[in-house]
């Protein structure tokens, strides 16, 4: 028997899991916008809009401490974080394209070093994602694979009902887990119809033409077009769901500080910036190239997976109006005028 | 929308009539003054793929002039591609730039701390009805209840000191201020309210440092706060570092800041970066008389030494 959850059991869900001693976190109002954040109770949650950042920090804090350190008489103590010591967690309305980046993730952070901070928080968290029901002119989910109804990465999925509330799935464990504990919340599933879903107004892409082109492409006059205009700041890598490079600095004294690891964007001039001086991305042109490489070849090459869920936020929040659908779009034709790799300059 | 008080008022659709003209005049001149080498690049703004988008355009071919335009959308300070910032941009050659009166005091700031010069540049200025504000959706018209904050106070509709103006401003609905509040807002607060009031701001910033990228006079080869050995400002995105790093960029730009607001409108996070700026610009107005981007001139009051200057705050 199919299952749904009422509107004010889904909020009564939220307060339960908090009593019960878990990390809630979910879209919630921060100011003009929103943002996942913990919630406190059910009524924190906010759903009527995409929260400006992702759900990426649920799992890849903006920063954390990963070491502390301190010297005391000639004698220097190092102190690890104890990872045990993540909360179990459960993410609540996380949006398709939300929802899919970190299963997406999981190829990188446990490839050649297992990031035991991110594994840990995806062990723990179980992810209850929402299907889209409005989506604006960025959005473009279903040109990357993905759709408004999308359930990957979710452990339960909910639908919005007409007449309100959610129709549930469990398409994991984890997600079947949540409902049987909490069974008096959820209710067998009457006629409502699902409400009608958001249709980002995109063509469908073929990522595999895009990589073949890309493949072929390094050097390309594209490349020397498209970001003459790009500011350089990390606004783009910062929002994006799948985008996941970080930084760590050693702060504090001498005497005591801390190892934090924290975001980093390779928009930013000084990413590849060598202690030599030398920096092989030096203009650029190079840091937007490296930017769609990374998302359309370079991760599909490692893990057969492409580092972009349509989410819209880049272009949304663009300072200068990059597109990076209409990037790929332009490749996509490219790809298909070429009719494979290699006929592009070099 | 940046403001509950833009929210209450009523919208008023504002005459944007004059946009298609000046959009006929820039393509007129940027395709002039290319063919006729004038100028190698002309820096304006195209369409985006979204309707009612705007980006920054860098063009050097005649034929293309006639992709530029200009539009409510148009919220950019191109002034940013003239600095040593973006010097691989337009490689060499006179650059002309597409310049909104606010755009202007930018360029004139930039004059006076001798990163560009007058004649290596010419300037197609535009008379602006103002521009669109955080929030407001591509598809909507302009109106007072969407227009950019820093519009509702603008007071250099019609540029001064460019090449050539084209368009003519059309008369314009009764604005009121709703930065000029918050700022009075703030001022009324007490120091531990202030501190508060910014220490929550500065909570969401994520370092992503979009401010300082778009800024025209943010342009230093080696920023203070990208510098780990030693480290004068923590780069990560904390409490410290973020309250620090704002602090410095407010204090850096003082008596340089032209008010575009460029830093407040990219802002991902919507600090509020703007109100930083214009108290900077009043204890400038307070202290020395000065207001930056008003002429081009040598030196500003914090890089010059005078026997008379105020030393009250020597104590």
């Amino acid at each position: 028997m199919s299952k749904m959850i009422t509107e004010q059991n889904l909020r009564l869900l939220i307060d339960t899991l908090v009593k019960e001693g878990a990390r809630v976190v979910g879209p919630r109002q921060a100011g003009a916008m929103t943002l996942y954040e913990p919630l406190t109770k059910g009524d924190d949650l906010v759903l009527d809009q995409l929260p400006r950042r992702s759900a990426k920090e649920a799992f890849f804090p903006v920063c954390e401490t990963i070491l502390s350190f301190e010297r005391k008489e000639g004698k220097t103590t190092v102190q690890d974080v104890d990872v045990c010591t993540v909360p179990e967690t459960v993410l609540i309305g996380a949006r398709p394209c939300d929802a899919a980046a970190p299963g997406i993730l999981d190829a990188v952070f446990s490839w050649d070093y297992k990031d035991e901070f991110f594994l840990e928080r995806r062990r723990r968290t179980t992810i209850i994602g929402l299907a889209c029901t409005k989506a604006d002119d960025a959005c473009f989910c279903t040109a990357v694979g993905l759709s408004p109804a999308e359930m990957k990465g979710a452990d339960l999925f909910l639908t919005p009902l007409e007449g309100g509330g959610y129709a549930c799935e469990a398409p994991t464990e984890k997600g079947e887990r949540l409902m049987a504990r909490h069974p008096q919340l959820f209710d067998d599933a009457g006629n409502a119809k699902p409400l009608p879903l958001a249709e980002p107004a995109v063509e469908k892409l073929d990522l595999q033409k895009i990589k073949a082109w890309l493949d072929g492409n390094f050097e390309s006059p594209l490349w020397y077009g498209i970001a003459d205009r790009c500011a350089g700041c990390g606004a783009c890598a910062f929002l994006c769901p799948a985008c996941h490079c970080f930084d760590i600095n050693d702060e504090g004294t001498a005497d005591k500080g801390e190892r934090r690891k924290h975001w980093d964007a390779c928009g930013f001039g000084k990413f590849t910036n060598h202690a030599s001086g030398h920096n092989p991305r030096d203009i650029q042109n190079k840091r937007y190239r490296n930017r769609i490489m990374h998302k359309f070849k370079y991760y599909d090459d490692k893990f057969g997976q492409t580092l972009c869920t349509g989410c819209g936020r880049c272009i949304r929040h663009c300072p200068v109006g990059i597109d990076i659908y209409a990037v790929i779009e332009e490749i996509n034709k490219m790809g298909a005028r070429d009719q494979g790799p290699g006929t592009g300059k070099d | 929308m940046n403001s509950t008080a833009q929210k209450l008022e009523t919208s008023t659709p504002i005459d944007t009539s004059c946009y298609a003209d000046v959009t006929d005049a820039i393509r007129k001149e940027a395709a002039r003054i290319l063919a006729d080498g004038t100028v190698t690049a002309v820096v304006g703004y195209k369409a985006g793929r979204r309707a009612g988008t705007t980006m920054p355009a860098i063009v050097t071919d005649p034929a293309e002039a006639g992709g530029l335009i200009f539009s409510p959308a148009c919220v950019n300070n191109l002034a940013l591609y003239l600095t040593k910032a973006k010097k691989d941009v337009v490689k060499k050659g006179r650059i002309a730039i597409v310049a909104k009166g606010c755009d202007m005091r930018a360029l004139a700031g930039l004059m006076g701390e001798s990163q560009i010069k007058r004649e290596e540049i010419f300037i197609i200025g535009v008379v602006c009805a103002g521009v669109k504000g955080s929030g407001a959706v591509n598809s909507e018209p302009l109106t007072t209840g969407n227009l950019a904050r820093k519009c509702r106070e603008c007071t250099v509709r019609t540029p001064e000191g460019a090449d050539l103006v084209a368009g003519t401003m059309p008369s314009l609905p009764e604005l009121t201020p709703v930065e000029a509040l918050e700022m009075a807002r703030l001022e009324a607060m007490t120091p531990a309210e202030r501190w508060a009031f910014w220490k929550e701001q500065f909570s969401r910033c994520v370092r992503c440092m979009a401010c300082r990228q778009v800024c025209p006079f943010c342009y230093c080869e080696q920023c203070l706060c990208d510098k780990n050995r030693p480290q004068a400002v923590e780069s990560t995105p904390r409490p410290a570092g973020n309250m620090a790093w704002h602090i410095v960029r407010a204090m850096h730009l003082a008596g340089r800041c032209a008010g575009c607001a460029e830093c407040e409108r990219v802002c991902p996070m919507e600090i509020p970066l703007n109100l930083l700026n214009r108290k900077m610009a009043l204890e400038m107005k307070e202290l020395y008389g000065f207001e930056a981007g008003l002429a081009p001139q040598e030196k500003g009051p914090l890089s010059s030494y005078k026997e008379d200057d105020d030393q009250s705050f020597i104590k």
